[in-house]
């Protein structure tokens, strides 16, 4: 299903995904000095917009996966207003003798909201973003080594085998009458068999690598050209007077 | 031996390796945020050490410059790529964390991978992600008292989560022999020969 988001015909599919990283870091950044709730909370609104117009993400979906983080974002209140750096004035009520005060309630919100804002941006990047167009883009725009590039996704086309693996390792474990050991012990012991398989696979994987010339040098023809675009462009635009919009002109 | 670059087949393997516990790390964050949705960032903190065993685990294996920092951005990119919810902040903590932890091996020259060692590179790792997480979601706003007793749970974490079971999960792994054409393979088979003279 996220392969199927991740290739959409929609406009953010189309972005170079370089961009949508710089994007994502500096809406981190600016985030960082906001202590209020009205930016973060537009933020939020705004992204969940885009993901689901430009990015033709289902809204429902959207929801579901950020229904987590506002459990996580909540746990920001509380710890504001049970332990803050300064108690407000504006006593709104008291629980067991503590006071609850209005401003603290406002900064564990705001607190909250930013991590939810983290969480959407981030979500913005992954539903929109295929993993190889992702380290393609790194390859050829950001210098990344293609030996490292080439041997993460060698190794992330692996994973799904890992589970195939469990389930032969917990075979034979059962076959041996192992079976009946509780359930951590059994973690620990598949994984060493589980990670021996993995460093077997990713030496195989290297050498065949080395016997068909690939040596991780940077002068080779591409398949895939990962160029900037005129979708690019308009990104670009539209996120410049996002971040001018909302972080750089005055508007409170 | 100590300033050996990383070549291609140690960086495959690192690759593997940080790719196996980058999906454990993000069966983990489900795990540590409920821990945090109901005990707070406190209790969260005990178990940000996990989040240390990719550099922890390689650097030990490879022993050489560099592997710490690339298992951990490896970690964290196939955290992306399988699609985390928090694809931003895992990024920027698996360049600190994964940085905090190279440096400590660069401290001792590459050349010492002792238990203290591995302990300091997975304290080092977490206090790097206190930080990160200091800036990323303003804890200057809590009470100092809180945000101390977080700090030292993390650094615990660090210590035990990832350098002692980073340790011990590793010296597991050489016994099958996989690990053979590495450094620490190596010096495992040296150890057993001493030991049978």
């Amino acid at each position: 299903m996220l392969e199927e988001l991740q290739t959409r015909e929609a406009f953010l599919q189309q972005v170079h995904p370089t961009l949508k990283l710089l994007s994502l870091f500096t809406v981190f950044f600016f985030m960082i000095f906001i202590y209020d709730i009205w930016h973060p909370l537009a933020v939020l609104l705004l992204t969940v917009a885009a993901i689901s117009f430009l990015g033709k993400v289902p809204l429902k979906l959207l929801l579901i996966l950020l229904l987590p983080f506002a459990l996580f974002g909540f746990s920001f209140v509380w710890l504001q207003v049970v332990f803050p750096e300064e108690r407000g004035a504006t006593v709104l009520f008291y629980v067991f003798h503590m006071p609850v005060a209005l401003e603290n309630i406002q900064t564990g919100v705001s607190l909250g909201l930013r991590a939810m804002v983290f969480a959407s941006w981030s979500l913005l990047f992954v539903l929109t973003t295929s993993p190889v167009s992702l380290v393609m883009s790194l390859i050829q725009k950001w210098h990344m080594p293609p030996s490292i590039g080439y041997g993460m996704m060698a190794a992330y086309r692996f994973l799904p085998q890992l589970r195939k693996e469990l389930v032969v390792i917990r075979r034979a474990r059962q076959i041996r009458g192992m079976g009946s050991k509780p359930r951590m012990r059994e973690w620990k012991e598949a994984g060493v068999p589980l990670m021996a398989g993995a460093v077997r696979k990713a030496e195989r994987t290297a050498l065949a690598m080395e016997s068909k010339g690939f040596d991780g040098s940077r002068k080779r023809t591409r398949y895939v050209q990962m160029n900037y675009k005129k979708t690019d462009v308009w990104f670009t635009a539209g996120f410049i007077l996002f971040i001018t919009v909302v972080f750089l002109l005055p508007l409170s | 031996m100590a300033n050996k670059r990383l070549n291609l087949r140690d960086i495959v393997v690192i690759s593997f390796i940080s790719a196996v516990l980058g999906v454990l790390y993000l069966l983990w964050v489900l795990l540590g945020q409920m821990v945090t949705g109901i005990f707070g960032p406190v209790g969260g903190g005990l178990m940000a050490g996990f989040w240390i065993l990719a550099p922890v685990i390689c650097a030990y294996i490879v022993q050489k410059p560099g592997a710490a920092l690339l298992a951990e951005l490896i970690a964290a990119g196939t955290e992306v790529m399988a699609g985390s919810v928090s694809a931003g902040a895992v990024l920027l903590l698996g360049f600190t964390q994964g940085l905090a932890a190279e440096i400590i091996f660069a401290v001792f020259f590459y050349r010492v991978f002792r238990l203290p060692v591995l302990m300091l590179a997975g304290m080092a790792g977490t206090f790097a992600a206190f930080l990160t997480q200091y800036m990323l979601y303003g804890f200057s706003q809590y009470a100092g008292s809180i945000v101390v007793f977080m700090l030292v749970t993390m650094i615990i974490s660090g210590a035990l989560l990832a350098g002692w079971a980073g340790k011990s999960f590793a010296d597991a792994l050489v016994k099958t022999g996989v690990l053979d054409r590495f450094a620490l393979g190596r010096q495992y088979r040296e150890g057993q020969q001493r030991n049978a003279v």
